[in-house]
């Protein structure tokens, strides 16, 4: 076996889009990432436009029933998890191995196996609109619809098989991520020295690598529900369709606190940096992250209130709800203190931190009436649970995620993105935002129900529906101006390595950082280590002019690209696409993934013309 | 608080189950505005004052302070508390009717893909009655639901009444409510709005229904009144024989429900088929509603004319045009004659 996988050397260039498909370099990974995240973010976007036009009158008749069930269901599924899970992991690529001071991940050719299987898993998925038999159960897809004789297409095994590989890379990410951080710090970074990102991406991937078998438990019996003849959801032959809300809730709600604490994590990096002060509080904000993390999964049927469990269940995932703001509000409260005397300088990364804030307080108080069960029971599957979500999800994750684009946009590229258009973003996006979702709250008080495609005017909900919508075109002019500003980048003059002064490692080394990250591993001797670093050069009378002196990178070894990762990655995918066409695909699939860790378990450590 | 009034408004609740959920929202909301007001107050100060000014020091590097998190982890969690453990009572309280109150009328309620079926086991004086899309209730007496589906999952929802409970296969859930009379502002009979909650399908958004609240008096002629539509004219009986021959399959009109009947219905349904009897409204008392397509349009002679001819024109994916014998070449294949005659006899009109 090693003779055969010896005459395939490693790839060894590393400009090209060869270099870019063999490429092991966390950063490129989280290039890779963001980029993808992003293109399905505007495919997302358009689909809620959709949704917003057939709204925006009453009785409507733009598109089908069936056609808008699809839109729902395929804007809430990407948004998610082909938008802001790999937005974070994108963060977690680019940003963590350089903020723990070092070289790569713990696995990098593991890291481009879960890129890849990401953006194969995702356009499985969106095979589903080339055949027109898209996913419409909505995305959290309730049996017994997605059974047989309600669905009556493929639809639904798009959208599990599609879930099914996509966590396979989330799974794999989340286990790289986790040894990453706990192995490769640099010397003196102490676990209660790491930064606020470094600890919620911690507590995001053992999250991830807990809740997503239990989500894949259920998918794995949906597909064999449909494909292979067995019952699990199925109540006329004795399956159970609430068995399939346990297994999704179990995995949903912790997703919940997947999808805001790197966000979380991105806002407390930001807000120490832009008024000059450290975080208030850091170990509470670290506590609070694990008790949320803890407590997440005490708390998923109060997503099914309303399920009847009765009021004894009812009471119980009632007051574990409610208990889960406070920790979440020791987080606001620090935050503020942050801010608190401090000398707070209104950089576009500051805004979005800022409008993360602002945003994620009215999502937090909504939050709290659909704890109360006796009043969620008239909030439930309402527009007052969209205006919720959004708040959370788009205030929330969405605006953390932009406030870490804009931060670290300067060492990814090297060029800064100009800070008028940021503004206008910034501003285009909260203004749009809330004349969107705001709005919601009152539509879904006065008895709205979501996942309808029409209403009639009578119910008097046209005028707050035609507002939403036209928030949405003030998003969507938000999202032109940020793909504006990026384009105009590419002219602007080079940055340098420390625009912020900024307390992160990161912010040590140039603009972008070279392929080996630092020519020597950074001492750690506290929290902020790099103000630490800038202080006492100052003091000292020689401060810090510019980035650490680049080495030559062949006297450091780095991890050489690899084509095993992309051609597991296809086998997986073609495991599960197979299912749709044919098992004889499926068997071709796992002989490929197969092959794929042979050749990965054989291969060279090194490109042949590398020596050291 | 009547902040606007609708349809389907939460915040007119004219019963008691609707009126302690408010009470409890109402509470909720005030308690969120003031601490919206104050965080996000603070918020806005702290930028403004701390705002980065020319020249300005390094400001003091405060790491943090204990006696602070203790209080700002104390306080929200008696607050918090103190909902939980109101929500916990109100939970309680609303989960099953008084005992002591007026006597209780108990209804079956049965979710269809796109409809709704009330059974009431004993309507008044042993007369069972089954109906659909359209729940008729004496006012000033609580109302007991059991809660089933046949297919999939659907939400029984009726905002002015009650907070919504699924409708889920396997499950008897349960809920109950009560129209109070000096709640109502109009004349009896009063009309109230519901609509599924739970996406179930392509017709989901089509699936509404009424609840017509009566006075007891009104309630009791017309459980008396109900049964299948007199034939005494020679359209009606020609009607009758259209019926019998297109409709019977899937619509039942003599009467309530024959338990046997509607399984045999529901089989055909969950194995599928093109042309298969399906779970349908029941027609008995069609004549004395109010809608027609589960409360999507006013019952009427045209309108009826228009569901009858081609139903898919007016609800997208329903079963009628996708599983009766007559719709397989879209419009029904019936000649204006036997609709007219079919109309005069479901509504028993001339």
């Amino acid at each position: 076996m090693a003779t055969l996988t010896d005459v395939i050397a490693r790839p060894a260039s590393y400009s090209g889009i060869w270099s870019w498909i063999t490429t092991v370099d966390h950063k490129r990974i989280g290039v890779l990432y963001g980029t993808t995240a992003f293109l399905f973010m505007l495919l997302a976007g358009i689909e809620a436009g959709v949704i917003r036009v057939q709204l925006a009158s009453p009785d409507n008749d733009l598109i089908s029933a069936g056609r808008y069930n699809q839109m729902f269901t395929m804007h809430a599924t990407v948004m998610i998890f082909m938008v802001i899970m790999p937005l974070s992991a994108s963060f977690f690529n680019f940003v963590i191995p350089l903020a723990i001071g070092a070289r790569d991940v713990a696995f990098p050719r593991l890291n481009a196996l879960s890129y890849w299987i990401f953006l194969f898993g995702a356009v499985l998925m969106h095979v589903s609109f080339i055949v027109d038999q898209v996913p419409d159960a909505g995305w959290f897809s309730y049996a017994p619809l997605t059974e047989e004789p309600f669905s009556v297409n493929k639809g639904l095994d798009f959208w599990a098989l599609g879930l099914l590989v996509l966590g396979t890379s989330s799974v794999a990410a989340a286990l790289n991520f986790i040894v990453t951080i706990i192995n490769l710090r640099a010397p003196g970074m102490t676990l209660m020295r790491m930064p606020v990102f470094v600890w919620m991406t911690l507590i995001t991937s053992i999250l991830l690598v807990l809740a997503f078998p239990v989500i894949t438990v259920g998918l794995i019996e949906l597909v064999l529900d449909r494909n292979f003849g067995t019952h699990f959801f199925i109540p006329a032959a004795g399956g159970d369709p609430l068995l399939w809300q346990h297994l999704f809730w179990v995995f949903g709600h912790p997703e919940v606190y997947i999808l805001i604490l790197p966000p979380m994590g991105i806002v407390s990096e930001i807000l120490p940096a832009f008024s000059k002060k450290p975080l208030f509080g850091y170990p509470f904000i670290i506590f609070s992250g694990i008790v949320i993390g803890m407590m997440g999964w005490a708390v998923w049927s109060h997503h099914m209130f309303t399920v009847g469990l009765g009021p004894v269940a009812n009471s119980v995932f009632t007051i574990t709800t409610m208990l889960i703001a406070v920790p979440t509000g020791v987080k606001i409260f620090n935050w503020m203190a942050t801010l608190w005397k401090g000398s707070i300088e209104f950089t576009t990364p500051m805004l979005f931190a800022l409008g993360f804030i602002a945003l994620f307080i009215v999502g937090g108080l909504s939050g709290v009436s659909h704890a109360v069960s006796p009043s969620d029971f008239q909030q439930q599957d309402t527009y007052y649970v969209v205006a919720h979500i959004h708040y959370v999800l788009f205030g929330g994750s969405l605006f953390g995620i932009f406030a870490g684009i804009y931060y670290w946009y300067p060492k990814i590229t090297g060029k800064m993105l100009s800070e008028y258009w940021g503004k206008t973003t910034f501003w285009l996006m909260f203004i749009g935002m809330n004349v969107t979702f705001f709005p919601m709250h009152f539509l879904g008080m006065n008895g709205m129900p979501r996942r309808i495609y029409t209403y009639a005017e009578e119910f008097g909900w046209g005028d707050l529906n035609r507002l939403a919508s036209v928030g949405y075109f003030i998003i969507f002019a938000s999202i032109l101006t940020f793909m504006w500003s990026v384009w105009q980048s590419r002219k602007s003059r080079p940055v340098s390595h420390d625009p912020w002064d900024a307390p992160g490692l990161e912010w040590s080394i140039s603009s972008p950082p070279p392929a080996y990250n630092f020519a020597e591993l950074p001492q750690v001797e506290g929290r902020d280590q790099y103000w630490i670093t800038k202080e006492r050069a100052e003091a000292a009378g020689t401060p810090i002019r510019g980035p650490e002196a680049p080495v030559d990178p062949s006297t450091i070894h780095m991890p050489s690209p690899s084509y095993w990762p992309i051609i597991t990655a296809a086998g997986v995918a073609l495991i599960g696409g197979g299912i749709l066409v044919h098992f004889g695909l499926s068997f071709a699939g796992g002989l490929i993934a197969m092959l794929g860790v042979v050749g990965w378990a054989n291969e060279p450590a090194s490109a042949p013309q590398e020596h050291h | 608080m009547a902040c606007s009034q609708g349809q389907q408004s939460t915040w007119d609740a004219i019963g008691p189950v609707a009126e302690k959920q408010l009470q409890l929202f109402n509470v909720i909301l005030w308690v969120m505005v003031a601490v919206f007001v104050v965080v996000e107050g603070t918020l806005l100060y702290t930028l403004i004052r701390y705002r980065r000014r020319p020249g300005q020091p390094k400001p003091p590097q405060i790491h943090g302070h204990t006696a602070l998190e203790i209080t700002w982890t104390i306080i929200p969690t008696f607050l918090i508390l103190g909902l939980g453990i109101w929500s916990v009572f109100t939970l309680f309280e609303l989960d099953e009717p008084p005992d002591d109150g007026p006597e209780i009328l108990h209804v079956n309620v049965t979710g269809h893909q796109w409809f709704f079926e009330f059974e009431y086991p004993d309507a008044g004086g042993g007369k069972r009655i089954t109906t659909a899309n359209e729940l008729r209730i004496p006012v000033d007496r609580p109302v007991r639901l059991n809660l089933e589906s046949d297919d999939v999952l659907h939400s029984f929802w009726v905002p002015k009444l009650a907070g919504k409970v699924d409708m889920i296969p396997t499950r008897t859930n349960h809920m109950w409510f009560q129209a109070d009379r000096d709640k109502i502002d109009e004349e009896l009979p009063a009309t109230f709005f519901g609509a599924c909650a739970e996406l179930c399908g392509i017709g989901h958004a089509l699936m509404r229904f009424r609840v017509t609240v009566m006075d007891q008096a009104d309630f009791d002629s017309w459980v008396a009144a109900y049964g299948p539509p007199p034939t005494i004219t020679e359209g009606a009986q020609r009607g009758q024989q259209v019926f019998n021959v297109n409709c019977s399959l899937c619509h039942t009109i003599s009467g309530p429900d024959d338990p046997g009947l509607a399984q045999s219905r529901l089989d055909g349904f969950l194995t599928g088929g093109d042309v298969v009897p399906v779970p349908a409204p029941n027609l008995t008392d069609l004549r004395t509603r109010h809608t027609l397509g589960a409360g999507i349009a006013v019952l009427s002679a045209d309108n009826l004319r228009k569901w009858i001819t081609n139903p898919e024109d007016i609800k997208q994916g329903n079963l009628m045009s996708q599983k009766a014998l007559l719709y397989q070449d879209g419009d029904a294949n019936l000649s204006d004659d036997d609709i007219d005659a079919l109309i005069e006899y479901l509504l028993n009109v001339r």
